[in-house]
């Protein structure tokens, strides 16, 4: 069987997906019953776990794709393990892609790994690139959150408010911003070019959003419909997402395809 | 509430992250370490070309600092030992932890944030986890159809973002208009210059215009 998804891969996987689990439930738990006594009401808590399912699910879908897009080399197993802890699309490939090459035996995320001790490289690499924050959160976090506090515990609370929100404003512009003028990657297994820059498509899927967000909370307000004010959100997304599929389906490919910038591809 | 037993429930939240995330951090590397013993392969450094791996370890763990200092303010005690072990962040656990304090209109750095946002990051994470498991283990075969490059769903995955953040603007820039204009301005400007920058380098600096700007918008009385 083939080393990289035989049952002891599997089995590590499981305990990995295991801890992790039991840290999300655990901190869920904790969550809801500090909520009951400080008089969180029992609506707000429905209504945020189920809109965070709706929220979740098609992101999640997307990182399956990636899993998916690592699996013909590195197998299934290990790019669920390190998806599943920590990792991102951007890291993990990156990760995978570095580490194939420092070995120099011509191994890259194009062709299988057969190795053992490449695959073990890679193992290593990819956990021990990523699970820094694990180490350094525990360590600073107490100490920054009273440097946070201490900085702002003189000001009034309009300012402390507004940087608060302006801080969530920052971290929403970057993905903005990337949509409206952002270039494209090339796909680091294949070499070819993703087309995920902006253009006609990410513009469309953000404009998309925002009109079905503004439309569903209107409608929400103005027929007194609660459960919609509080899923708008995940449902606007889901919406956006079903009219880029159908822009796919009926546009010529080379609208769909429109992109303002092209990059140039990285040689070697 | 007292703040003596708010101060006892965060210490707490601190002891219980701590231990969750070191145990894992535990965990995580013993799933190669395991491989290395069971198989008795391990890698020989001599081989490895050094130069290249000590790049990315370098860029991951700036990385890793900065993004612990940008989200500290926003994911709440509980969401930071949470989020950081699940990961994507930005792209999932951040934004659906300000949707969820969002609806519930509670305020940011409240002990109801605290409670709404660790609600919405844990159920991300179990969500996350579940979906990758079940696609993972059970729906193997019928994967590729769905997430290959030429399936009838790949165009939607790769515009998750802008579908997930264009609700999420809409309903934050609407509120808060007047500090909305810095930062996406700044990005678009660095990223007419510079457009292959990515997301998570774009993170920080619109953080850091989004303070200062909002900062100067405060002081000149139109905050």
């Amino acid at each position: 069987m083939d080393f990289r998804e035989d049952s002891f891969m599997l089995i590590l996987g499981l305990i990995v997906v295991l801890a992790i689990s039991v840290q999300s439930v655990f901190f869920l738990i904790r969550a809801i019953r500090r909520g009951r006594e400080i008089g969180v009401s029992s609506l707000v808590i429905k209504n945020t776990v189920i809109s965070s399912v709706l929220f979740t699910l098609a992101p999640s879908l997307a990182i399956v794709a990636t899993v998916v897009a690592l699996s013909p080399s590195l197998g299934i197993i290990l790019p669920w393990i390190r998806l599943s802890v920590i990792g991102n699309i951007t890291q993990e490939t990156t990760a995978a892609s570095t580490a194939l090459a420092s070995v120099g035996d011509g191994s890259s995320l194009s062709f299988a790994v057969t190795d053992k001790g490449t695959f073990n490289v890679v193992m290593w690499v990819m956990a021990l690139a990523s699970s820094f924050p694990l180490l350094i959160i525990p360590l600073m976090l107490k100490r920054l959150q009273k440097g946070i506090k201490k900085f702002s515990g003189n000001k009034d609370s309009k300012w402390t408010d507004a940087m608060s929100a302006s801080a969530f404003l920052g971290l929403i512009s970057a993905f903005i911003a990337r949509s409206i003028a952002g270039v494209g990657t090339f796909n680091s297994v294949s070499g070819q070019y993703n087309y995920d820059g902006a253009g006609l498509i990410s513009a469309a899927a953000l404009v998309s959003s925002i009109i079905a967000m503004i439309i569903l909370q209107k409608i929400a307000l103005r027929y007194k419909i609660k459960w919609l004010d509080s899923f708008a959100m995940p449902m606007s997304m889901l919406l956006a997402m079903g009219v880029v599929i159908v822009l796919a389906q009926v546009l010529p490919e080379s609208l769909y395809q429109l992109e303002w910038r092209m990059p140039q591809p990285t040689v070697g | 509430m007292n703040k003596e037993a708010l101060r006892s429930y965060d210490d707490k939240t601190h002891i219980a992250g701590r231990i969750s995330m070191i145990s894992i951090l535990v965990i995580l590397l013993a799933v190669p370490l395991a491989f290395s013993l069971h198989y008795n392969v391990f890698p020989n450094i001599k081989l490895l070309d050094l130069g290249q791996l000590v790049g990315i370890f370098i860029m991951f763990y700036a990385t890793a600092i900065v993004e612990t200092i940008a989200y500290t303010p926003l994911l709440g005690t509980s969401g930071m030992y949470l989020g950081f072990v699940t990961g994507n962040i930005s792209n999932l656990k951040l934004p659906c932890a300000i949707a969820a304090m969002s609806k519930a209109d509670v305020k940011s750095g409240s002990q109801e944030a605290e409670v709404v946002s660790t609600i919405a990051i844990a159920v991300s994470s179990i969500v996350t986890t579940i979906t990758l498991a079940v696609f993972v283990l059970l729906l193997r075969p019928i994967l590729p159809s769905l997430t290959a490059e030429g399936s009838l769903l790949a165009p939607a995955f790769k515009q998750v973002l802008p579908c997930l953040f264009g609700a999420l603007a809409a309903s934050y820039f609407f509120k808060y208009w007047k500090l909305g204009i810095a930062p996406i301005a700044v990005l678009v400007i660095v990223l007419l210059f510079s457009g292959s920058i990515p997301v998570g380098t774009l993170i920080p600096i619109g953080v850091a215009v989004s303070l200062v700007a909002t900062h100067l918008l405060y002081k000149k009385g139109y905050v």
